[in-house]
């Protein structure tokens, strides 16, 4: 059912409007729109959420892991709506240590780099100043591969230039050369020699290295301290994600669109007509300075649209949505749809064995993972169709890909008699859907149009069916000629002109090809059947070959319970697409008219934290 | 040749055939999938599903061989002992899937290709996507059960 709306313009006083937006917030109950020329208070909250969320994630490393079961961190509604200063302060510490922590690690790299140069040097016995050229000698010092080390030290024999070994590591040979001022070192170029410039201005090396030692061991050390101190305050304090989700609501009242004067503001937006006088009395509770009006919409007004349906119904809302929103004062297929959905996908899964580990996959799924909105309501649809899923596996006899006494017959043995009873099932789908339309012409007063378009297509589908039942065939042929009659004379009434008419009539006429390829499409319902039930007879069959030992027996085990879960997941994922694409296509194509915008009030919505009611609601 | 093995090449063709399509369609979508998770990680759990949905038709190719083994007894250890027509009959039930099974299997990678996109760009429009990708799948179906009717229709 679709909620009936009201359009309300509010008036009140300037400096009552974050207060009675915050009251609004509360109760969730308004959704705004534009007016013409709108304002709006700033984006300062956004920007603070932002940072909030960047904080949230950079903490993540040290936040102790969540475990299974955790809830989310828990505040009260009074904890949430205050200015929590202490909060501040917290989430301001853990930003300070994260930058500190953050240089520390860039300090540690950089001296850590520096020590990799300098240590080879530490063993010259010179200050790098003594090193400068002088008039008579130039130091180069540099590199020599240790595979180069002898031609090398004979080509400075040869070359008359004196060479001094620093130090030797397995593959470097690190050599300070002497020689004269303008005397080419082209030759020791050529036996892999290469010039280095020590980083250090002044002093001996060894000295600097100790130095720079003891520089790599403060900083790891800060940095020990430093991790360890937000690590603790990331356990004990949730304040990043308080204060996100403070900022989060906020940034939504600052979004309100509104229209300001001197004194007062205009608010616009739609309630449900039912929770009028909710919302009228959040903003009594903060002023008693407004005006509050209230009319039904306009015919040619963009309406929101509300969904009202009883729990089970409304899990399945999200299904429709998925194709597209119900318009507004039209109808709500929710409730048409959800028990054929539950029925296809039952038949599509169709293993008594399957269902049963649906049952207590999903339930573990939402004791665990507990998911909100969307995720929760698929869950539950998952979770009624279980129940199908046993009843058609049982009704079909499959328990994990084995056949064990049907009591109706085994698809895999006879699928012409399982192809016949989808293809049964699909007409009925598309009657309904034909019914549904039927219902809303008449409703609107069409109900010729209801005769030419919905009534004669069950005429000539029925006929067509029945004429495969040889005591019912003339019956049939009578049924699907009428049929095709008012088709041939009313599918062209809104072409103008005689040719335009004829043609008019033959081209609806040949619609029932598209009704064909429709009741047809429903054959998948046996082939994904038949699929989920031959993908687990082979994991059985595999398993089975190899169980002759102790070890093959518990190989065995693996394959029955990686293939299962494996035909499971692949089972759901198909079933549930093409049991959406039989309602999408198939089944709403026969009535539904969508286009419509869902209903989203100015709302809270905290995705890190939940928010307890003091007084239980 | 024997009428076995003609049949045995069927369900093999079956097998790699729509194997292959599956692994082509996959691949694309999986390296378009991969693009919009670098840019938009918590999209991986849509993306996914859209890239799974080619793979259909590889289960769907195993599943005829599989059922085509069952039929001529591989699987049992018993096989049947089957003329060369008989073979050929299998050879034929066999192709249906083969043949759509790995045309379909990329025209519905490049079509999960564009839905990925969409849904980078539109969150919300997954749902539109998975359906437009779906509908691919129709021909896949529509072959696997031409096939399976022709295999359990042979008379042994």
């Amino acid at each position: 059912m679709i909620v009936p709306m009201k359009f309300v313009t509010l008036v009140i006083l300037r400096d009552d409007r974050e207060q009675v937006l915050r009251a609004l917030q509360k109760q969730g109950n308004l959704m705004l729109c534009e007016p013409q020329d709108a304002t709006r208070a700033g984006a300062q909250a956004g920007a603070a959420m932002r940072r909030m969320e960047k904080l949230i994630a950079d903490i993540k490393p040290y936040a102790p892991k969540k475990k299974l079961f955790d809830e989310l961190p828990a505040e009260t509604e009074a904890a949430f709506e205050a200015h929590n200063a202490k909060a501040q302060e917290t989430a301001e510490k853990m930003e300070t240590l994260l930058s500190e922590i953050h240089e520390l690690k860039e300090r540690f790299q950089k001296e850590t780099a520096r020590l990799e140069q300098l240590s080879p040097w530490a063993n010259l016995s010179l200050p790098v100043e003594a090193l400068r050229d002088s008039a008579y000698a130039v130091y180069t010092p540099g590199t020599v591969p240790i595979k180069h080390a002898e031609s090398f030290l004979q080509a400075c024999a040869d070359a008359g230039i004196s060479c001094e070994t620093v130090s030797e590591t397995e593959t470097t040979l690190y050599v300070v050369v002497v020689s004269l001022p303008g005397q080419a070192l082209n030759e020791l170029s050529e036996n892999g020699f290469e010039k280095v410039l020590i980083p250090l201005e002044q002093g001996l090396v060894g000295d600097a290295v100790k130095q720079s030692k003891e520089a790599v061991r403060t900083a790891q050390e800060t940095l020990d301290k430093r991790q360890e101190e937000l690590r603790t305050l990331a356990s004990q304090s949730h304040a990043p994600q308080l204060l996100c989700e403070q900022y989060r609501a906020q940034s939504e009242l600052e979004d309100a669109p509104f229209i300001e004067t001197a004194q007062t503001v205009l608010l616009e937006g739609w309630v449900p007509a039912d929770e009028l006088e909710n919302a009228e009395k959040a903003i009594k509770s903060v002023t008693a300075v407004y005006d509050l009006s209230a009319r039904d919409p306009l015919p040619d007004e963009d309406v929101p649209t509300k969904l009202h349906n009883n729990k089970t119904v409304s899990q399945f809302e999200g299904i429709t949505n998925m194709f597209s929103v119900p318009k507004y004062g039209g109808y709500d297929p929710n409730a048409v749809m959800a028990p054929w959905y539950w029925v296809i996908f039952g038949m599509m899964m169709g293993d008594a064995g399957y269902g049963l580990m649906m049952v207590v996959l999903i339930l573990l799924f939402k004791k665990i993972l507990k998911p909100k909105g969307e995720t929760a309501k698929l869950a539950n649809v998952l979770l009624y169709s279980s129940i199908t899923t046993i009843l058609c596996g049982v009704l079909f006899g499959s328990y994990f890909g084995e056949t064990w006494h049907p009591i109706l017959f085994s698809p895999l043995d006879d699928p012409v008699r399982m192809l016949i009873l989808t293809m049964v099932l699909g007409v009925a789908h598309i009657f309904t859907g034909l019914i549904v339309q039927i219902i809303n012409s008449v409703k609107a007063g069409h109900w010729l149009d209801a005769i030419f378009d919905q009534v004669s297509w069950i005429l000539v589908i029925s006929g067509l069916g029945l004429f495969f039942i040889k005591p019912a065939r003339t019956v049939g042929i009578v049924l699907a000629v009428l049929g095709a009659v008012i088709i041939l004379f009313t599918a062209g009434r809104a072409k103008k002109g005689v040719v335009g008419k004829i043609t008019g009539g033959l081209v609806g006429l040949y619609g029932v090809t598209s009704y064909l390829s429709d009741i047809l499409s429903y054959s998948r319902i046996l082939a994904l059947s038949l699929a989920t039930g031959v993908v687990g007879m082979v994991m059985n069959m595999l398993a089975g070959m190899i169980q002759g030992s102790v070890i093959g027996f518990i190989f065995s085990l693996v394959i029955y319970i990686v293939g299962h879960v494996f035909n499971l997941v692949l089972g759901l994922l198909s079933a549930y697409v093409h049991d959406c694409r039989l309602q999408y296509i198939e089944f709403y194509g026969k009535f539904y008219e969508g286009s419509g915008q869902l209903f989203r009030p100015l709302s809270i919505n905290p995705k890190y934290i939940q928010i307890k009611d003091n007084g239980g609601k | 040749m024997s009428g076995l093995s003609i049949a045995i090449i069927g369900a093999a063709l079956c097998a790699a055939l729509a194997g292959c399509g599956s692994a082509i369609g996959v691949m694309a979508a999986g390296k378009a999938a991969a693009g919009v998770t670098s840019e938009k990680p918590e999209l991986f759990g849509k993306l996914l599903v859209l890239q799974a949905l080619p793979g259909t038709q590889g289960i769907y190719g195993f599943l005829t061989a599989i059922l085509i083994m069952v039929q001529i007894g591989v699987l049992g250890g018993n096989a049947v002992d089957l003329t060369a027509a008989q073979g050929w009959q299998f050879f034929g039930a066999a192709m249906p899937m083969a043949i759509t099974g790995l045309v379909s299997g990329i025209a519905q990678g490049k079509t999960a290709v564009g839905a990925i996109h969409m849904t980078g760009k539109q969150p919300d429009a997954s749902g539109k996507g998975i359906t437009m990708t779906a509908l691919v799948e129709t021909y896949a179906i529509l072959a696997l059960l031409t096939s399976i009717l022709l295999i359990y229709g042979i008379q042994l």
